[in-house]
């Protein structure tokens, strides 16, 4: 059973200047007794979360509120700083989706080692599936990344990231950079993987899509839990799941 | 193990702690001895110890203590190498395990993740204060014993509070007030509320070890009146003894060294104050004040963040004064001495309190539910699964750095027309040219040495190319790590298997000419394996280790270049031993040479010497260590990238 449960979780993100990836430096700062200040802020500050199967989260905040860094650390990107971090589940992380590309490579060279990095074994068929959910021409399968457009890079990537199910699903946001038609067939295929997982956390700036799909949002001011809002059922409108952008 | 064939009925419990008695008296193992004798009627217990006198097995007081032979004490802990296994040994006969904590020794056992199949319980006697520095090791280690331990039982609700760590898992703590058996303190002969009339003895009770503070005990004594008398033994004596001289109080301060059990009671009723000076938060309950207490005795004891001024608290039944500060203690002291009558009255109402609060009856009733608790609570449910999923971390990231590593092959393959042969054919070359240029220095017969100059090249070149991707990889994977989270250390394993695979790609040259060249002695090639494997396996601990390093620190790449091409000349791999006249030092000392030589020696049809292996193993045991180290600490390497 899929759950997420963090206690008290605070991370302090150390900020790396130029200094501070030196050796010497280090070393003489301690010879000198010139102690350097590491700067530390507190991205992660307190954070409580219980989440059982069925929970939909949305995060929301301010540029740097710390949402993606608290995705990272349900992740386990980062270890806390103090706190308990507790999560049984596969977690699939879809926080960047130019992870691992190799634009030299062919895209199904890249959908196969994609699919191998996120544990699956790319067969043909299931290559062909991501293919087909793409709309792109089938000889284009053998042709390097660097010779497609951006647009068509992220249809390929989006189709690899969301091929399979997954127990417990962050997002972070990044259903935008494609073209209108494909963002409909997109955001369908998020909520279809969306109400498969068992436990979803999006971070996200655009509230009404929070609303549709989350149970309830938290809200983080400089990572700390603001407030947390529980949101109703959506109501008998049909689920109005298309995104329009600018 | 007999205890549990003799009454199977009795769930048996093993108690793990670092020392018992008779090697050391004190409060831990007061608790222990216990928590032994009052749940004799249901629980089978078994105590498994280090001892500096060697190994043993004995029954003391119906109790099987085993005792693991340690060689002195490093940092306040047994050094018994031993331990661990024989831990790991005991765990499946027991039904209980109960870890008496602070001992990191244990929690190495099962922070490893043995003995998830038992429950355990967790007895928190003291965070660790006094070497504070050793904390940021142990403290993943005790987190992880933690995580696993069924319930946590610690003497104060304060303990809780007042250790970050346990705060982490307060829902699994329980609060279990020590308790002591209040009726040998019933002395026929001295009530309760008996007060000397001379009222000057005051005593204290201890190991004499600096965290109780006796030297501050000693320092309140100067320019007063009372005497004090200290019971316990320990490494400070001769310390303490200086002290005593030093200030010339040898009239009035004795130390008494150990007593046994019948006497302290007497001591404790024939004193007038009892004093716990205690100075660190070490000392978490002081069961002696307790005893003192349950004896009718006043208490001066310190404001610690534990449970010392709680047991005996300010005003009521003790004087609580600053910890470390002599003369306010030797106040506190004076205070009560003349005042018989506020002596009197604090030592009932200490009676009082231990009786009614502090009993044994209590004490054993809190430890049996908690026990009994942890015995039936179903232990399986997440443990395998754990393990389960553990385990298929670990051969994901085998395979996801497999598949990284072929790609990256594949890869080198479709840019160059050449293909696979070009780098053979560069390997090839250098092969050659230096080939002819050792034979002009050396007049040795250069051909039969060509294959072995080609695979040391070849292996050099292996172990060249692994440390300097490590030193990139994880900067050039920061995005895998950062977005799909895929653990740091799959990209430095993905280094070796690359360049393994660019190694095995490159190895056709020596093999062509080893074919060519030298008699086919195939069982050779089968005894260089072992030796061989020792050095990749070198390689990867090294490049795991300098990787995380130079991640973190960024001006290392440079000095890891540097060094690398300095020990290339250094060590004999285009050169070999018998090209000069005699072993240099720094050949001898450099461990590449001897690295190279586990696997060239039996290769060249010779035997390794006893030398090199010792010295390859013994670099192998450095790496190994520094690469568990480097893998704690690349929890964190997300930030450095």
């Amino acid at each position: 059973m899929a759950t997420i449960s963090l206690r008290n979780v605070c991370l302090d993100y150390p900020l790396y200047g130029a200094y501070d990836f030196s050796l010497k430096r280090r070393l003489l700062g301690h010879l000198i007794r010139e102690q350097g200040e590491m700067r530390i802020i507190r991205a992660v500050d307190n954070v409580t979360i219980e989440a059982e199967a069925g929970a939909r989260i949305g995060l929301a905040g301010p540029n740097g509120s710390g949402k993606s860094t608290l995705l990272r650390l349900i992740a386990g990107v980062y270890p806390p700083s103090s706190g308990s971090v507790a999560i049984s589940g596969n977690v699939v992380p879809l926080l960047g989706l130019n992870a691992g590309v190799n634009l030299d490579f062919v895209a199904e060279d890249n959908i196969a080692l994609l699919l191998r990095i996120s544990g699956r074994k790319p067969t043909r068929a299931v290559i062909d599936e991501i293919w087909a959910f793409t709309e792109l021409e089938t000889r284009m399968q053998r042709l390097p990344l660097r010779m497609f457009s951006s647009g068509m890079l992220m249809r390929v990537l989006f189709a690899t990231a969301t091929a399979f199910p997954a127990d417990i699903l962050l997002l972070d946001e990044w259903l935008s950079v494609v073209d209108e038609h494909f963002a409909e067939k997109a955001e369908e295929r998020l909520q279809n993987l969306v109400s498969q997982a068992a436990i979803v956390i999006i971070a996200s700036h655009d509230q009404p899509l929070l609303r549709r799909t989350c149970t309830s949002i938290i809200n983080l001011d400089h990572g700390r839990v603001a407030s947390t809002v529980m949101v109703e059922p959506p109501s008998t409108l049909p689920f109005e799941l298309r995104e329009r952008r600018a | 193990m007999n205890n549990s064939s003799e009454s199977p009925r009795r769930p048996s419990v093993l108690h793990i702690f670092k020392i018992y008695y008779p090697d050391l008296f004190g409060g831990t193992l007061t608790v222990i001895r216990d928590i032994c004798a009052s749940l004799k009627e249901t629980f089978v217990s078994a105590v498994l110890v280090c001892s500096d006198k060697g190994e043993s097995r004995e029954i003391i007081n119906g109790v099987e203590v085993e005792r693991v032979r340690s060689f002195g004490n490093v940092l306040s802990l047994p050094a018994a190498p031993a331990y661990p296994w024989r831990l790991w040994r005991r765990i499946a006969k027991h039904d209980l395990l109960a870890l008496h904590a602070p001992f990191p020794l244990a929690d190495l056992v099962f922070a490893l993740g043995f003995g998830r199949k038992r429950p355990l319980v967790v007895h928190w006697h003291a965070d660790i204060v006094t070497h504070a520095g050793l904390r940021r090791f142990v403290e993943p280690l005790m987190r992880r014993t933690l995580r696993r331990a069924k319930a946590i039982i610690v003497s104060d609700r304060v303990l809780i509070d007042e250790a970050p760590l346990l705060r982490e898992f307060e829902d699994k703590c329980h609060v279990v007030p020590f308790g002591i058996d209040t009726t040998v303190y019933d002395w026929p002969k001295i009530e309760p509320h008996h007060v000397n009339d001379r009222g000057r003895l005051v005593l204290a009770c201890g190991r004499l070890v600096p965290y109780k503070g006796f030297d501050v005990l000693i320092r309140a004594a100067v320019n007063r009146q009372f005497e004090v008398w200290i019971i316990g033994e320990g490494a400070e004596r001769p310390r303490l003894e200086q002290l005593i001289r030093e200030l010339g109080l040898s009239e009035r301060v004795r130390l008494l060294g150990s007593v046994n059990d019948c006497e302290r009671v007497k001591l404790m009723c024939l004193a007038d104050v009892f004093v716990m000076p205690s100075v660190t938060n070490a000392e978490t309950f002081g069961l002696v004040q307790l005893e003192a207490m349950a004896a009718g005795r006043p208490v001066v004891n310190t404001a610690l963040d534990t449970a010392v001024p709680r047991v005996a608290r300010h005003g009521m039944e003790a004087i609580t004064v600053p910890p470390g500060d002599a003369e306010k203690l030797g106040e506190a002291i004076d205070t009560l001495i003349g005042d018989p009558e506020r002596r009197r009255r604090m030592g009932l109402s200490a009676r009082t309190r231990a009786v009614t609060r502090y009993s044994a009856t209590t004490f054993k009733e809190g430890m049996e539910t908690v026990y009994r608790a942890a015995v039936t609570a179903p232990s399986d449910e997440v443990a395998p699964a754990a393990e389960a999923l553990q385990a298929t971390g670990w051969l994901d990231s085998l395979r996801i750095a497999a598949a990284l590593a072929w790609s990256d092959m594949r890869h080198r393959y479709v840019r160059s027309l050449l293909g696979p042969f070009w780098m053979s054919l560069q390997m090839a070359i250098v092969v050659a040219v230096l080939g002819s240029v050792i034979g002009q220095m050396s007049n040795a017969d250069m051909m039969s040495h060509l294959p072995m100059l080609a695979l040391s090249m070849t292996a050099w070149t292996f172990l060249n190319s692994v440390v300097l991707d490590s030193t990139t990889a994880l900067q050039n994977s920061a995005s895998l790590i950062r977005d799909r989270a895929l653990p740091p250390v799959i990209f430095l394993l993905q280094c070796t298997f690359r360049q393994g695979l660019f190694a095995l790609h490159n190895a056709c040259v020596p093999l062509i000419l080893w074919l060519l060249l030298s008699p086919h002695d195939l069982s050779r090639a089968l005894a260089a394996l072992p030796g061989l494997l020792l050095f990749v396996t070198c390689t990867f601990a090294l490049s795991l280790v300098l990787g995380a390093l130079a991640t973190r620190y960024r001006d290392l790449k440079p000095i890891i270049e540097s060094t690398l091409m300095l020990a290339f000349l250094a060590s004999p791999v285009i050169w070999s031993a018998e090209m000069i006249n005699h072993r240099s030092t720094v050949m001898r000392l450099n461990p590449l040479t001897h690295l190279f030589a586990v696997w060239r020696e039996p290769l060249a049809g010779g035997h390794v010497d006893a030398t090199s292996i010792v010295y390859v193993l013994v670099t192998l045991a450095l790496l190994l260590c520094a690469s568990v180290l480097t893998l704690v600490h690349l929890r964190k390497a997300a930030f450095w990238i």
